[in-house]
């Protein structure tokens, strides 16, 4: 480290890979240099971590993962007190929570990313109908499980785009357009297909595509953990990302700086679309009937899951890794309940309460970052 | 002497004219907020524009940055005249505000910030977070010393008002502008910080790169401007080079406007 120092003239400012540990220390007559900003990179791995750690709760998720992590820790404690009474880490519970998490954290990476651009989705739930129908639909018309999915995947992201254009375009708020937009899909539904539910028999490569038995989990799980995946390079690590926090945070800014906020909604509407129909097939193979009313309420689970996962409501705030994990614990929380025996009309309450008190933490470190 | 003569005197002195605005008028309703402002500003020339609360400094800063288009007057941009005025042609030219609601977006890094819109990239879009980073860090210390930032990778949610404003003028002198405009730059930030502003702005001049400076601080404009332009409602009413002004003349035309400046030559200063 001295040799190092040594080189450094006065002013000039070295790379930030080689900073020193302690860049005050005096050697051999070079006076102590400044301490600088480029000394600031994370040189050791706990200094890495803490970086690591700071902007995960930057980004709201750090205090959801604890709440998480130790609710797991919680689970198993409990587990390995009473297996019986409460089968937690048992294969048949796995494959329950593992077919029923990722369908609402793909729904609720959907919804968190349009919320961070400063927008809302009311229509998700119906759209989320509407996709599962034409699945169900194409495929048991005798199409292939790819054109199935592809209609999905277009009736998801025309049903989005639809609401972008009419919140950019006509400049109409878009709590009130996919307010209308959730009725008109949900009354479309119905005429699309009657009221009684679709059916469909997945062929067995189908169902090992999207729901494959894999021991402890299902593949639902894999498939989450791929658009996990996705979407967080893209919000994090991508220049649209970038784009996305800018509008929803300051608008103002963005187009200061030549971004086009309308141009980035329609995109953050588009990977709703997508979201939806993928959410929407990984149902209707597990089910193999979709009932017309199967997404109802849906938009707001996966709301609350964003906001649980500490995605801001006002826009320019939140995380992929959140929104997961927002997900991942309203449904496990639910789990607990039914593992521990209570009725099913308890479920809401608590789901409930956990939405609140998220709530209530997001405010308060919001009221810490200003 | 006459304001006119030492322009004139000034032009003869510096390089190529970046920007020229003549016969600039600006109205909100019945309201004249510029009438008939016109002036030059040359390749790597510091200006100062000064002026008490309601001379048009603002409307002016806006005016040049494209923001608010005149209703009469000419804008040339090196001797072109630009004829469709908004705020992205004027950036694409190479002129930089920075706004004194200072447009950053909180909940963000830093770094992101200052590549806002020009982020480093690969071929796929991915962000090159590591060197944009390291980039922040060199600009944040060259440019503006400024106590308390910790990192580039701090949200900007979580700085001063001053740091915050220190983040923009970062993010405006990294990328090489031709001209700065800065409004009220120093206003938020504390003295060591605007003498290290100061003096970078001193350095980019080197450069050629111009500034206008617009402040209240009369001392801080007078350190390092090369010019000032005094407005008093909505009116130029000095523009002269600071080896033939002072300190106490720019006070006079600043507080009470052509009636204090006539009044400072006649040699009866303030009254």
């Amino acid at each position: 480290m001295s040799e190092r120092s040594g080189q450094v003239t006065a002013g000039s400012v070295p790379a930030a890979g080689g900073a020193v540990a302690d860049p005050d220390a005096t050697t051999e007559g070079v006076p102590a240099r400044k301490r600088t900003l480029a000394d600031s990179a994370p040189v050791s791995t706990s200094d890495r971590l803490a970086e690591r750690l700071r902007q995960i709760r930057g980004r709201g998720a750090l205090e959801i993962g604890l709440v998480f992590v130790l609710v797991q820790l919680g689970c198993i404690i409990y587990y390995l007190v009473d297996p019986a009474g409460f089968p937690y880490l048992e294969k048949s519970n796995f494959n329950v929570l593992s077919q029923s998490i990722p369908v609402l954290a793909i729904l609720a990476i959907g919804a968190g990313i349009l919320i961070i651009a400063g927008e809302f989705d009311l229509s998700l739930g119906a759209n989320f109908t509407f996709c599962a129908l034409v699945f169900t639909r194409w495929y048991s018309d005798g199409s292939s499980a790819w054109t199935a999915t592809g209609m999905a995947v277009l009736t998801g992201v025309a049903i989005a785009l639809l609401n972008a254009l009419l919140v950019t375009k006509a400049k109409i708020p878009s709590f009130i357009v996919t307010l209308g937009m959730m009725l008109f899909w949900e009354g479309a539904a119905l005429f699309y297909n009657g009221t009684t539910a679709a059916l469909m028999i997945p062929s067995d490569t189908v169902k090992q595509v999207f729901t494959a038995d894999l021991g402890f989990f299902r593949g639902q799980a894999l498939w989450m953990l791929g658009v996990g995946v996705v979407f967080w390079l893209l919000v994090h690590r991508h220049r649209l990302g970038n784009h996305i926090f800018a509008v929803g945070g300051n608008p103002a800014a963005a187009r200061a700086i030549s971004i086009n906020p309308d141009r980035v909604k329609i995109i953050a509407f588009g990977i709703l679309g997508v979201c939806v129909a993928l959410a929407a097939v990984l149902t209707a193979v597990r089910t193999g009937s979709v009932q017309p009313g199967t997404g109802r309420g849906m938009e707001l689970k996966a709301i609350a899951a964003a906001v649980v996962g500490g995605v801001a409501l006002s826009g320019g705030r939140g995380s992929v890794l959140g929104m997961v994990l927002g997900a991942a614990l309203i449904l496990t929380v639910q789990d607990i309940l039914l593992l521990g025996g209570a009725p099913g009309f308890y479920l809401d309450l608590f789901v409930g309460l956990i939405i609140v008190a998220a709530a209530f933490f997001n405010r308060l470190i919001e009221g810490k970052a200003k | 002497m006459s304001p006119t003569a030492t322009a004139e005197a000034t032009e003869a002195a510096t390089g190529e004219v970046l920007l020229e605005l003549s016969g600039i008028t600006k109205r909100y309703g019945a309201n004249t907020v510029l009438s008939d402002v016109g002036f030059r500003i040359h390749q790597g020339e510091v200006v100062g524009l000064l002026g008490d609360n309601g001379a048009g400094k603002s409307t002016l800063v806006k005016t040049m940055s494209g923001v608010v288009l005149a209703e009469e007057g000419d804008y040339l941009w090196r001797g072109e005249k630009l004829t469709t005025l908004n705020r992205q042609e004027t950036e694409r030219r190479g002129v930089e505000t920075i706004f004194q609601d200072s447009a950053l977006v909180p909940s963000m890094t830093i770094t992101r910030n200052i590549f806002m819109g020009r982020e480093l990239t690969n071929a796929l879009g991915l962000l090159k977070l590591k060197q944009m980073d390291e980039i922040a860090a060199q600009i944040l210390d060259s440019v503006v010393t400024i106590e308390g930032i910790k990192s580039p990778r701090q949200l900007v949610g979580s700085l001063s008002g001053g740091q915050q404003q220190a983040v923009a003028i970062a993010r405006a002198v990294h990328f090489k502008r031709s001209l700065l405009i800065l409004d009220e730059p120093t206003s938020a930030l504390a003295v060591r910080a605007t003498e290290a502003l100061l003096n970078y702005l001193l350095q980019l001049k080197q450069e050629g790169v111009s500034s206008v400076l617009v402040t209240h601080n009369l001392h801080h404009a007078f350190q390092i401007c090369d010019r000032h332009i005094v407005m008093n409602h909505g009116r130029k009413i000095l523009d002269v080079r600071r080896a033939d002004t002072s300190v106490e003349e720019l006070t006079a035309a600043v507080v009470e406007g052509p009636e204090g400046l006539r009044r400072f030559r006649e040699g009866k200063p303030l009254a």
